[in-house]
């Protein structure tokens, strides 16, 4: 294992009944302050992936290590340094957003200082810091989505895991969250996220990997994929080659 | 340590009507909140009066000792089917998973929280039953003030070796259905199979034991509580505590408790995961050819809709169709075993002459079919899917229709078979059978009916999991007891009236009422807001 990869996927299939496997062998690397772009048609296997990948769904075939921890056997470690946020958050309705940011912090064991800057901090960048007193179930798709966002970012992970992440969001929130990605790159936080905007991609990550019918079609850097066009021509090109390998 | 309860506090105020009280600035939700709260106390008022009334029953035929055993079983049984019955909404298969478990969680603590938290929220219930047993039986046998203490104590560990019980099996089902394709479909056939071995099992204990020459029915309660304490050692442990202060079994009740607890979370946790991905997970054929469509009317289209609904969920399934399943079985019973080993079973041997009893027969099946009724609880489980009938250029009317049509689809058939079948063992003349099996149809139209206002009233599309709303929800709980103990009484009644009037007459009165309180229901679930 390269001692620089904060996400590495070796060889990862899921089949569900009926023996038709919704993940094929996919294996995939991203590296401490990688943003890395998982790209595919709708049923193609990335929430399938992604699950896998932040311990919510069993696996049996292939391993998935988390900085340098394997999300089999060791669980607990990759879950502290991991941050997901799902493409339709399922919070709890009858908190108030503030109620579930701390019991967030108190899982990731935050001390009250610290979870107030941060709240605040990203409560204010998301404009919603004036809407934690409310119940979630009275919050938008939107708003939720930014809670998710700030639960995530609160205990500061080095790895975020995020499902089509700015579906819902208002473009102001998802320049935001676009800018806190950088920034977390910066620090050598890694980012993976799934997305079919595939302009926001082109923007934002420098790696990519595509994935259709369960298989890997390609992961590697954006510049190796495009080879100076744009990443929907790359794309379009990637997965016709591939309907024309498979026939 | 500190795990547990930092997600067992954040569970229980997530489900907290203090809470959204507290937070929320919609005045209807909170005087639904504040009506759901004076429809609960007043159910556990009920509940704590029939709890003192059989103390009282039991007081005067000089049986006062058998007291603490009742408390501890009737605690145990409900304890078991409810939290069996809620098992896989809960433990499994729950709307956060996904949140709760990306989180640093081990799989034990969540599932461990799961089940503190079903049984803190339902602990209420039992400490109601136990306290007013307890009340009964103090002012008849006047204990030492130490019997109270240690009563109160055990009534909190009491529920917990059953609920353990029924957990397990729930996991076991779960477990050995994540390995077939159709994982829900099998989860339902086992969780039916096991209701129906509960409620069977006090028979199939007495056909082991064999002895079915009861001489009176003071002596087969003495000895039914005397036998199932032998059988279910817990309960008579308790009874041994509370009543000769035997230390030892209250020992024993509480280590068991407490082992039983680490035991089954130990094993539960290592299969967690697996089975939760397994029953999450569905299978995707991608096989679909486009084929000629069929139309239907709305209110069928809804109907339809709601039975994918229920068929869709095994709590649902589970809950809702267990009366339905229970009515055929006693029918199916009625029709092998004969018409005289039945009334013998059911009167442990009382002199009662079997005429009797058939003009309660509609009320008899209407026990279980009126259980529960889909309706008190289809319209909360629109939650957040509501918004798509919401926009659909559907009047409310129509959506309540189709959501009671259906309800009538599920139970009329089930009434008319189970009606049939008695009607054939008891060999009731053929215009009276005619007569029941019309009793029958009223009587499901006013268990929709009234469903459905239940339902529309306490309509709550905000739930965290779908069994706050089919176990829990005021709609159900406000539905369903009133109604299965006014069932019980009408069977009273209509034994005690059958005794003084001609059955046809009786009959003929009983689905004109019937009729008219299925009319008056109707009018009010459609003009409700």
């Amino acid at each position: 294992m390269n001692g620089n990869s904060m996400l590495e996927i070796r060889h990862y299939s899921k089949s569900y009944g009926g023996g038709k496997k919704a993940a094929d062998d996919v294996s995939l690397t991203v590296e401490c302050g990688d943003i890395c772009g998982f790209i595919g048609h709708n049923g193609a296997g990335k929430s399938t992936t992604i699950r896998a990948v932040v311990g919510v769904l069993d696996f049996t075939e292939g391993e998935i290590f988390i900085g340098g921890h394997s999300v089999k056997d060791e669980p607990m470690e990759c879950k502290k340094i991991t941050a997901y946020i799902p493409d339709n958050p399922d919070l709890y309705e009858n908190l108030t957003g503030i109620q579930y940011l701390n019991f967030i912090a108190d899982v990731f064991e935050l001390g009250a200082a610290e979870r107030e800057e941060r709240i605040r901090k990203y409560g204010d960048l998301f404009e919603i810091t004036r809407d934690l007193g409310d119940l979630i179930s009275s919050y938008s798709h939107g708003m939720k989505q930014k809670v998710a966002i700030i639960s995530a970012l609160i205990h500061e992970p080095k790895l975020l895991v995020l499902d089509e992440p700015f579906v819902g969001l208002d473009p102001k929130a998802s320049f935001t969250l676009k800018e806190i990605m950088h920034e977390m790159c910066d620090r050598g936080t890694a980012v993976f996220f799934s997305t079919h905007v595939l302009d926001v991609a082109e923007k934002l990550c420098n790696k990519v990997a595509i994935i259709k019918h369960g298989r890997i079609i390609f992961s590697g850097t954006m510049e190796e994929l495009t080879e100076g066009q744009s990443l929907e021509e790359a794309f379009l090109e990637a997965d016709h080659e591939e309907i024309q390998h498979s026939s | 340590m500190k795990k547990y309860s930092i997600l067992l506090k954040t569970m229980l105020l997530s489900s907290s009507l203090g809470n959204i009280r507290r937070h929320t600035y919609d005045r209807k939700k909170k005087r639904k909140i504040i009506g759901s709260r004076i429809g609960l106390t007043l159910l556990c008022a009920m509940l704590i009066a029939y709890s003192i009334l059989i103390c009282v029953g039991f007081g005067k035929i000089g049986m006062t000792g058998a007291v603490p055993v009742m408390c501890a079983l009737v605690i145990s049984s409900l304890a078991f089917v409810f939290t069996f019955l809620k098992s896989n909404g809960y433990l499994f298969n729950f709307k956060e998973y996904d949140m709760l478990m990306a989180l640093p969680f081990k799989t034990r603590t969540v599932a461990a929280c799961k089940f503190l938290y079903m049984y803190i929220k339902s602990l209420p219930w039992y400490l109601s039953i136990s306290a007013a047993m307890l009340a009964g039986y103090a002012y008849y046998a006047r204990p030492p003030f130490y019997t109270y203490i240690i009563w109160i104590i055990l009534s909190l560990i009491l529920p917990v070796i059953p609920m353990l019980a029924a957990s397990f099996i729930g996991f076991l089902i779960a477990k050995i259905s994540s390995g077939f394709k159709k994982t829900n479909l099998i989860q339902t056939i086992f969780t039916f199979v096991i209701i129906v071995l509960s409620f069977s099992l006090r028979y199939i204990i007495e056909a082991l034991i064999g002895d079915d020459k009861i001489e009176a029915v003071l002596s087969g309660i003495s000895m039914m509580t005397g036998r199932a304490s032998g059988i279910y050692f817990p309960a008579g442990w308790f009874a041994a505590a509370v009543t000769r202060t035997d230390i030892p079994k209250m020992l024993a009740l509480t280590g068991l408790s407490f082992a039983l607890f680490a035991a089954v979370f130990y094993i539960v946790g290592n299969s967690y995961r697996q089975i939760n991905s397994a029953i999450r997970s569905h299978a995707a054929s991608k096989n679909y050819r486009m084929r000629r469509q069929k139309k239907s009317s709305v209110v069928n289209a809804i109907a339809f809709k709601e039975f994918k609904r229920l068929t869709g969920s095994t709590v649902y399934m589970t809950n809702a169709a267990v009366g339905e399943l229970l009515a055929a079985l006693l029918g199916i019973i009625t029709l092998v075993l004969g018409f005289d080993r039945i009334i013998a079973i059911i009167t442990q041997g009382a002199p009662i002459d079997p005429a009797i009893l058939q003009p309660a027969i509609p009320f008899v099946v209407y026990f279980f079919v009126g259980m529960v009724a889909t309706t008190a609880c289809s319209p909360s489980l629109e939650g957040k899917n509501y918004w798509i009938l919401q926009s659909l250029p559907i009047e409310k009317k129509t959506i309540r229709q189709g959501k009671m049509l259906f309800n009538m689809y599920l139970t009329v058939p089930f009434m008319l078979f189970a009606v049939l079948c008695m009607c054939l063992s008891f060999k009731v003349p053929l215009l009276n059978t005619v007569l029941y099996l019309i009793l029958g149809v009223a009587l499901c139209a006013f268990s929709t009916a009234w469903g459905c206002v239940c339902g529309v009233w306490h309509m709550r599309t905000d739930w965290e999991n779908e069994v706050e709303v089919i176990k829990q929800g005021a709609a159900v709980v406000i539905y369903m007891l009133p109604n299965m103990l006014a069932a019980m009484g009408l069977v009273v009644l209509m034994v005690w009236l059958g005794t003084k009037m001609d059955h046809t007459l009786l009959t003929v009165i009983a689905i004109g009422i019937a009729g008219l309180l299925a009319g008056v229901c109707y009018k009010i679930a459609i003009r409700l807001r």
